[in-house]
């Protein structure tokens, strides 16, 4: 029993019924703590008083560094699902951009490369100056160059060579910003 | 006594403020200064969860989403207001919904995650805490378990991490008059299952 204890347990009552201003509960409280004969009179009192004497929740040094490495790698892959959401858009305009310009080139008639484009990628470019009497007879009009993007490049894929396989002809326009 | 309340009271100022500009620094892109937001109100966001869940490991899953929420939502902190108050407001809104749903697969799967869990709790309370205090913590998560959520958090802001009814009211969206029923019916929860536990203990007490 200290001195402290007659004027806390006359508190106990103005603390239940939340009379007490914040440094009287502060006090009440940490008095509750150190003096454990106060804290059984308390929490016969006011079963409340018994968990408010609690000390604080300590946590450590590694259990923050565990939430803030799984923070970083939450922000990670909530970045990399926004880049995942985007690029199947980019990806269908690519391949609208590509289907447009192939249709224009194809349906006037014959097929031409551009002089002085060259071709990138895997597939290997062949020259897109033969003919096409397969798909379109006649006298068709041909493709000229101006019809082309100035940063268009064209990858031409069994180019009129064989009746068995399709034809596949990409004109990937490297001026559009998509 | 009062000397070192005020004390204590121009030190949680300053942190609050502290907290504030970090919260701004943050919210206009500087990585660094969220980092030092997490590692600094981690403790605070933990505590808030464990008491309401009563569960280490759910506290730390929330701790986790809160943050990431907090980064989510910067852009919408207005920053003349207290980062601490929103901070706690999503905190307790999560805690609130993760006891929810917790309760829901409780009821599912009954008396095993049951076991399961107090084994768990068992274990990580004696490890980290004093004996005493993690037979009080556990005591608390067994009579508060007929609470609901808001009186559970409202008894534990108020009465664990003494934080002023006004402040409770802006965490948690509703009124000061509302806050006190919260409390006193969360008061009254623990009476009455306290008294099933500890009759003889409680019958000099209040009613």
């Amino acid at each position: 029993m200290t001195a402290l204890c007659p004027e806390v347990r006359d508190r106990f009552a103005r603390y239940a019924e939340d009379r007490l201003d914040a440094a009287q509960r502060r006090d009440v409280r940490d008095h509750l703590r150190a003096c454990r004969t106060c804290a059984e009179e308390a929490s016969a009192a006011d079963p409340a008083l018994l968990f408010a004497a609690m000390p604080p929740e300590e946590v450590s040094a590694e259990e923050v560094s565990r939430v803030l490495a799984a923070v970083r790698a939450g922000m990670e892959l909530r970045r990399a699902e926004k880049r995942l959401a985007r690029s199947p858009r980019r990806l269908a305009a690519l391949g609208s951009a590509a289907a447009v310009l192939a249709l224009t080139l194809l349906l006037p008639g014959r097929l031409e490369r551009p002089a002085g484009r060259t071709a990138v990628g895997d597939a290997a470019p062949r020259p897109a100056t033969a003919p096409m009497p397969q798909f379109l007879p006649g006298a068709a009009p041909a493709a000229t160059a101006e019809r082309f993007p100035a940063e268009a490049t064209i990858y031409d894929w069994n180019p009129g060579n064989s009746r068995d396989e399709p034809r596949v002809v990409w004109i990937v326009d490297g001026s559009l910003d998509i | 006594m009062e000397l070192v309340y005020s004390q204590d009271r121009r030190r949680d100022e300053s942190e609050r403020e502290s907290d504030r500009r970090l919260a701004i620094q943050a919210r206009d892109g500087d990585l660094v200064a969220f980092d030092a937001l997490v590692t600094r109100k981690t403790p605070a966001v933990l505590s808030v969860a464990r008491r309401i869940l009563g569960n280490a490991e759910d506290a730390r899953d929330v701790a986790q989403m809160v943050f990431l929420r907090v980064w989510e939502q910067l852009a919408r902190y207005d920053d003349r207001y207290s980062f601490n108050t929103w901070l706690y407001r999503i905190a307790t809104n999560l805690s609130i919904d993760f006891l929810r749903s917790s309760r829901s697969r409780e009821k599912a799967h009954g008396a095993t995650l049951y076991l399961v869990r107090a084994r768990q709790e068992e274990t990580s309370a004696e490890t980290s805490r004093g004996a005493e205090d993690g037979e009080i913590a556990r005591l608390f998560e067994r009579v508060s378990a007929t609470m609901t959520g808001k009186q559970k958090a409202v008894f534990v802001l108020r009465e664990m991490e003494d934080r002023e009814t006004r402040e409770i009211a802006q965490i948690l969206g509703c009124g000061e008059s509302t806050v006190r029923n919260h409390l006193f019916n969360a008061r009254r929860v623990l009476r009455r299952e306290l008294a099933k536990i500890y009759p003889a203990a409680l019958r000099r007490g209040k009613p």
